[in-house]
């Protein structure tokens, strides 16, 4: 038996749609809505300036429709929910990305992001559209095992990239250098997830997927991708004590290091517990000798209802950090 | 001889398209288990646009009708299964040109060139639990068959055969492929979606052709 979750949406067909409608309503100052499906920047960038965009499947708001704006994407491609949008969409995204500077694609590693970006790609030779390429990003350390990093999925940690990048692609470099700066970051970020509860498809109703009351996953994706197996939930303390050391170890980070530390809701765990958790990642990460640059806290890609966080890390150097502090304003994210 | 013309294959697409319809709520429980759970709303949805949008061709040629089912199927279902399902179709059109009527190896070949764009752009082969365990032996059937109500009889059974391979397997593509030894047991669908296409031209060709 699955149970239903009752959403405050209208026909689950025109959601996509009606909630574009109103988030661009809402800050008409940041974005505007072009074709239904594209949200760009009220004031496009200047001329001569790599254009940033990113298609994905709705449904992980503010993800990555609040990341539209200065010193962040030019773009935001949406498709239906938890499905990215097809190679058409994403050819007219680039086309309204293009500033004369060229176009990186940025592509969250799932199957089908991937492939439609390259079928997008392939539209564009076709078409005699140049100055295009694509870059992969991924960080979820449980996806995949060391070694095999390009297999894993992207998750809520390339946050790190899309606001240094963003504000890379304010300078001068050119699509080459933007795109070498994205895989630096990506090589430098890790990320781990948790979480205690499914949530339900806005499209079926149905709950995704099953998950007793007072269990737990460890490494669990943005859609309910198994994780590290399922376990008897733990309080916070001991929460980040399980998952900080996999993620020190991956890169690894190491005393001496700097980082910025994200700490994403995936949707309903409430700020208090988020507090909470940051309280001990904080404490283990000094008693690592890693310094804290940045920190940040809240919900950048959720999954609906799901309860549950990701813990993501990313090392920095001088470069990294001056972009971070670099001004941004996108709708949910902004950085004066 | 018996032959496919453009009237034909608007009709099977049709066939299709209301089959899949018919099995949207199933093929959403099969995708509960294994991913969002709204494969058959999203597959239903992209075979009703594309049927609209071949009624809409000024010129319903074989190319344009397989094109334009390529077309909804990639842009209208998004994700890894429009660009799995629109490839499909996307890389028989080449095999078709100007030709206005297919003779059972002709719909072979456009068939198998389908097959092959889906193996190379899902990266998959047979075993992997994905859609090419129902098409790649409804395909070779199809081959082996001498005329066409044998071969689309032939596919429709090595289809329904391959997606039920899909149970016990686990995922090695796609989002299941997180879902590690949780996928065994549950069938794939969108192998099943191609079960349900195959199974839907042998009917229609056994009840408008023969």
């Amino acid at each position: 038996m699955t149970a239903r979750v009752h959403k405050l949406i209208n026909r689950p067909e025109n959601l996509v749609d009606e909630m574009l409608e109103g988030f661009c309503a809402a800050h008409s100052d940041i974005v505007r809505l072009v074709d239904k499906r594209l949200v760009m920047r009220a004031q496009p960038k200047a001329p001569g300036k790599v254009g940033l965009i990113i298609g994905c499947g709705s449904g992980h708001e503010p993800a990555m429709t609040g990341w539209i704006g200065e010193g962040l994407f030019d773009v935001n491609i949406a498709g239906e929910i938890f499905a990215a949008p097809g190679p058409a969409l994403m050819v007219q995204g680039i086309r309204a990305a293009d500033n004369g500077g060229g176009v990186l694609i940025c592509v969250s590693h799932h199957a089908g992001d991937l492939l439609n970006a390259e079928l997008a790609l392939e539209l564009c030779e076709a078409e005699g559209i140049d100055n295009v390429d694509m870059v992969l990003l991924y960080d979820d350390i449980s996806s995949a095992p060391k070694g095999r990093e390009p297999e894993r999925r992207g998750t809520a940690g390339l946050f790190f990239v899309w606001k240094l990048l963003g504000a890379f692609c304010e300078g001068d470099g050119d699509l080459a250098a933007a795109k070498a700066l994205a895989e630096k970051v990506r090589d430098n970020t890790r990320s781990l997830a948790m979480s205690l509860s499914s949530c339900a498809s806005p499209v079926t109703g149905e709950v995704m997927f099953e998950m007793a009351p007072g269990e737990m996953e460890i490494g669990m994706g943005l859609h309910g991708e198994v994780g590290m197996g399922r376990q008897k939930a733990l309080g916070a303390d001991e929460t980040i004590d399980l998952m900080l050391p996999p993620l020190l170890e991956d890169l690894p980070f190491q005393a001496g290091d700097e980082v910025l530390v994200l700490l994403n809701n995936s949707g309903s765990l409430t700020l208090m517990e988020l507090f909470v958790l940051y309280r001990r990642a904080a404490a283990k990460l000094a008693e690592a000798e890693i310094s804290v640059y940045r920190s940040w806290i809240g919900p950048y890609a959720t999954t609906q209802e799901m309860a549950g966080f990701a813990l993501s890390l990313c090392r920095v150097d001088e470069q990294m950090k001056a972009l971070w502090d670099a001004p941004a304003n996108g709708a949910y994210m902004k950085q004066l | 001889m018996s032959a496919i013309g453009a009237q034909d294959l608007s009709a099977l697409i049709q066939a299709m398209a209301e089959r899949v319809a018919a099995e949207r709520e199933a093929l959403n429980r099969l995708d509960a288990a294994l991913g969002d759970g709204d494969h058959g709303t999203s597959i239903s949805t992209a075979f009703a646009v594309a049927v609209e949008e071949i009624e809409a061709l000024e010129q319903p040629s074989l190319n344009a009708i397989w094109l334009a089912t390529a077309k909804a199927l990639m842009n209208r279902m998004g994700g890894a299964s429009g660009a799995i399902f629109g490839t499909f179709f996307l890389k028989g059109v080449a095999t078709l040109r100007d030709a206005d009527r297919l003779h059972k190896d002709a719909m072979g070949a456009l068939l198998a060139a389908g097959l092959e764009g889906v193996k190379a752009r899902g990266k998959a082969g047979v075993g992997d639990k994905t859609m090419v365990d129902a098409l790649a032996p409804a395909v070779a059937a199809f081959g082996a068959a001498d005329e066409f109500a044998s071969a689309w009889r032939a596919a429709a059974a090595a289809a329904r055969t391959g997606a039920e391979s899909t149970r016990d397997q686990v995922a090695r593509q796609g989002r299941a492929k997180f879902l590690g030894e949780r996928a065994i047991g549950q069938q794939d669908p969108g192998a099943t979606t191609i079960a349900l296409m195959f199974e839907a031209s042998h009917l229609w060709w056994k009840e408008n052709k023969q």
